[in-house]
């Protein structure tokens, strides 16, 4: 919906330049181009293409455009071939100007051939949404989620144009009401969107759930374990005025020698930033990693303290290192529910259901589907979206392989859980079916992205799972199987915000 | 004073043990599941301190079989099942230990979901997590009871 406005918001954005152009100067088109830039609104490129090229401003967004063009194709370029410099290309346009929504579809073709695929259907879908019309651009989503495809197919109706009888004057008057409220609605929506917590991120852009897992595993481990929390005891002494010998050195040689505090908390939020956007800067959207800043900076200005022998540092130490000990907490709260999406017999039968809603498979007369009970509470660790993608590839290969044999036509889908020596739980969900085609192993490890199990490999690899071919039994002539870990966390992820 | 056995692939682990539970405790080291295994043949302990993951171990070191595990769990990739056998490592080393009749408790610095310690304590008795370096949790685990 949010999209939807913003397409119309773009339209109505370039009409208001045209027609209300008069009533404002270059240098205030310039300021809310550019700011709709700022807010990465989809409505900027055509706010700056339709700047006047007559003004100064205008000349200048013009050649920033075009410069901005060069980077963008560039990038696309090397992505599609593979070449390294893809993303500084496309770094470069972004620090220029706003990208041509119409280089949404090279570029996702670029994500495609580069097994990309969920880039690829975001892009894809970007440029459907922005009214892209090229018909592929929907085959070619539909291949890579079908479901996906059918959102934008038909297209939807084009706006209806006014009557030809309305005075031009009242056409103008009455976009630009509803531009100005569309664009204070939108400016409101994208500055909350660029505000974002880490909490409010997540629950709205699940394809950065692994990013962000790795992310925060990688700051608990290295920077708030390791470093920090490890010398609670003694900063329980310290306060307590009880330090051990050793202990107070231990403390200092932990939060003071080696890379200063400020810069590996600093970094450890720069990998952040590079990885969600530079908008999404942590200290200034969420709570907690601003509260979390502010006592890491605390306990880097204690050295100082430290030294001169403050009698007031133990106790100011120990505010900060609970402050982060609760941050942490969260932090660990928080990642172990990124991440989980039941495996149960419903989301066997949505998978089923959906491949038979396709053309190829669903001409497939089958004599037998059976979805067997699954372990109830079973989950994984794998987003929704991709682990439904890579069933249905799976479902999709076993009926078109016995769609080319003859019936019996059956396919099985169940769920197997082990227990591994580290605690660990497998989780296996097969797909057999009755072809006797045979599949081999190699089959299952290629990654040429023109076959379904290249994509399912490469979807797989980001959650450490795989594939295995099984070997006939139970009357299936051959069978693969999802393996995956099983999420293990049960806890909800509490607000990160209401507890450093 | 009880014996306390810490098997890590560095000395951070004991570095900590011997500032913060040394009142308690005589620290002893091992870096692998061998040295351990030696060490409680040798002179035994009362508790054992475990680290998770070995990521600076080298691959002789790991207790586990990187082919079979690559075979098993990861489609053949045998460098996938090498970072799985390093960042498990702990959990592995202790199925070692309890293999060879080792029942002293152990203790993980590391928030393990409950579920999974569960499971650790299905498959291996006395096992108890904290979730970061603090003597006195780590003292309280040692102690409680199964």
């Amino acid at each position: 919906m949010a999209r939807a406005l913003f397409g119309f918001a773009a339209l109505v954005t370039a009409l208001a330049a045209c027609g209300a152009r008069d009533a404002q100067s270059p240098a205030e088109h310039w300021a809310r181009a550019e700011s709709l830039w700022r807010e990465r609104s989809p409505a900027a490129f055509r706010a700056w293409q339709a700047l006047s090229p007559q003004s100064d401003e205008g000349r200048r967004a013009h050649e920033r455009l075009t410069l901005a063009e060069q980077h963008y194709l560039r990038g696309i370029a090397l992505l599609r071939d593979g070449q390294p410099g893809s993303r500084e290309a496309l770094l470069d346009g972004v620090a220029q100007a706003p990208m041509d929504p119409a280089l949404y579809l090279p570029l996702a073709r670029a994500c495609r051939s580069r097994a990309l695929p969920l880039r690829a259907a975001e892009f894809y879908r970007k440029y459907l949404q922005q009214g892209g019309t090229e018909p592929a651009a929907r085959a070619e989503l539909a291949q890579l989620d079908a479901p996906l495809g059918d959102i934008f197919d038909p297209a939807p109706p084009a706006t209806a144009s006014p009557p030809s009888t309305t005075p031009l004057l009242a056409v103008i008057a009455g976009g630009t009401l509803v531009l100005l409220a569309l664009i204070s609605g939108a400016t409101i929506w994208s500055r909350r969107r660029a505000r974002r917590s880490l909490v409010e991120l997540a629950a709205a852009s699940p394809e950065l759930h692994p990013a962000l897992a790795y992310l925060i595993g990688c700051l608990r481990h290295e920077l708030l374990k390791h470093r920090i929390l490890a010398v609670g005891d003694a900063v329980r002494a310290l306060a307590a005025g009880t330090p051990q010998p050793g202990q107070r050195a231990f403390l200092l040689a932990r939060l003071f020698s080696g890379e200063p505090l400020r810069v590996a908390w600093a970094g450890h939020l720069g990998t952040f930033m590079r990885a969600l956007g530079p908008r999404f800067d942590l200290v200034r959207t969420d709570r907690g990693f601003r509260e979390a800043g502010r006592a890491v900076g605390e306990l880097a200005s204690l050295e100082v303290a430290f030294a001169r022998g403050d009698a007031d540092a133990p106790m100011r130490l120990q505010r900060a290192y609970e402050r982060l000990r609760a941050f942490d907490r969260a932090l660990g709260a928080f990642a172990a529910g990124l991440v989980q999406t039941p495996v149960d017999a419903a989301l066997l039968r949505e998978v089923v259901e959906a491949v038979r809603a396709e053309y190829a498979a669903g001409q497939v007369p089958l004599d037998e589907v059976q979805i067997a009970d699954v372990p109830a509470g079973v989950a994984v660790e794998v987003y929704r979206l991709d682990l439904t993608l890579i069933l249905k590839n799976l479902t999709r290969n076993a009926i078109l392989a016995v769609g080319r044999g003859a019936a019996p036509r059956r396919i099985a889908l169940d769920v197997r859980v082990d227990l591994e020596p580290t605690g660990e739980e497998i989780v296996r969900v097969r797909v057999r079916d009755s072809s006797p085609e045979p599949l081999s192993p190699s089959a299952l490890t290629g990654r040429a992205q023109d076959r379904g199990l290249g994509i399912v490999t490469t979807a797989l690899d980001r959650y450490d799972g795989c594939l295995e071919l099984l070997p006939a039994a139970d009357g299936f002539e051959k069978g693969v199987a999802v393996r995956l870990f099983r999420a293990l966390g049960d806890e909800p992820a509490p607000p990160l915000g209401a507890v450093a | 004073m009880k014996r306390l056995l810490v098997i890590e692939d560095g000395t951070e682990y004991s570095e900590f043990a011997r500032l913060f539970l040394g009142d308690g405790f005589v620290v002893a080291s091992a870096f692998s599941a061998a040295e351990a295994l030696a060490q409680l043949a040798g002179g035994g302990a009362d508790a054992l301190l475990i680290d998770l993951r070995f990521d600076r171990a080298p691959r002789e070191l790991l207790f586990g079989d990187v082919r079979e595990t690559a075979a098993r769990l990861f489609a053949g990739d045998q460098p996938r099942a090498l970072r799985y056998l390093q960042d498990q490592q702990g959990t592995l080393i202790l199925a070692a230990l309890r293999a060879a009749g080792h029942t002293q408790p152990a203790v993980f610095v590391h928030d393990f979901p409950p579920r999974r310690l569960e499971n650790l304590r299905r498959l291996y008795g006395r096992v108890a997590a904290v979730p970061a370096f603090d003597a006195a949790a780590i003292r309280a685990a040692f102690e409680a009871r199964p």
